[in-house]
């Protein structure tokens, strides 16, 4: 299934979830052209905010990705709690919960570099190019080393 | 004294293959215009599975 953004970023946002968009979304709020499939956000962690996301995404019925079915996982207040990133798969696609990223911090961390966008008729925070591609290169992977070179090109595009 | 800052080597090598063209105009778009397309593009690549499987699934009968 693929990742129904458009309606995953609303229901984000009208669920009173305080989040921060990073990873290839980000990427393409920003001007990339490659094609993504999941959503990855840094949420804060204070307790009205996990409630928000236990209470908004339990009609998603969120489970983790790739693990096998039939585990006893519920995306509940403890469950947040103790845990800190998650990778799930939910009626409206793939989402990654992240409490903090290599390079970035936690949200109040990254917060100071954000900006707002408005799309799907509601406004979210979205971590701003240079700082995306400094938690791309934090992460390492290899993967990665092509998304960072187009979002390098793009910095360079935007200052001429 | 300025510094240059520090270009990964391995980073700079895949810089060649970047399609500007393709940035260029989405730096044209708004960053909900940007989303658009993505949201497009997505459903065109999903339906494009999607019709991988039937044609793979009828090709086996």
């Amino acid at each position: 299934m693929s990742t129904q953004f458009d309606k995953l970023l609303p229901l984000l946002v009208n669920g009173g979830i305080e989040f921060i968009l990073i990873g290839g979304v980000a990427g393409n709020v920003l001007g990339s052209a490659r094609l993504t499939f999941d959503v990855d956000i840094v949420y804060n962690r204070s307790k009205a905010n996990l409630e928000n996301i236990s209470r908004s995404l339990k009609p998603l019925s969120p489970y983790l990705r790739g693990a096998p079915p039939g585990l006893p996982f519920k995306l509940d207040l403890p469950t947040l709690r103790h845990g800190l990133n998650f990778t799930l798969t939910t009626r409206l696609g793939d989402l990654d919960l992240l409490g903090e990223v290599v390079g970035g911090g936690n949200y109040k961390e990254l917060l100071p570099h954000t900006f707002t966008v408005e799309a799907f008729g509601v406004k979210f925070k979205c971590v701003d190019l240079p700082t995306l591609i400094k938690l791309k290169r934090a992460a390492g992977r290899p993967k990665d080393l092509e998304s960072i070179a187009e979002l390098q090109a793009l910095l360079e595009e935007r200052k001429q | 004294m300025k510094t240059k800052a520090y270009r990964d080597p391995v980073v700079e090598a895949y810089m060649p293959g970047v399609d500007r063209t393709l940035l260029r105009e989405n730096l044209r778009l708004t960053p909900a215009q940007r989303l658009e397309k993505l949201v497009s593009f997505s459903s065109f690549a999903a339906e494009l599975r999607r019709a991988g499987q039937r044609a793979r699934s009828t090709k086996k009968r």
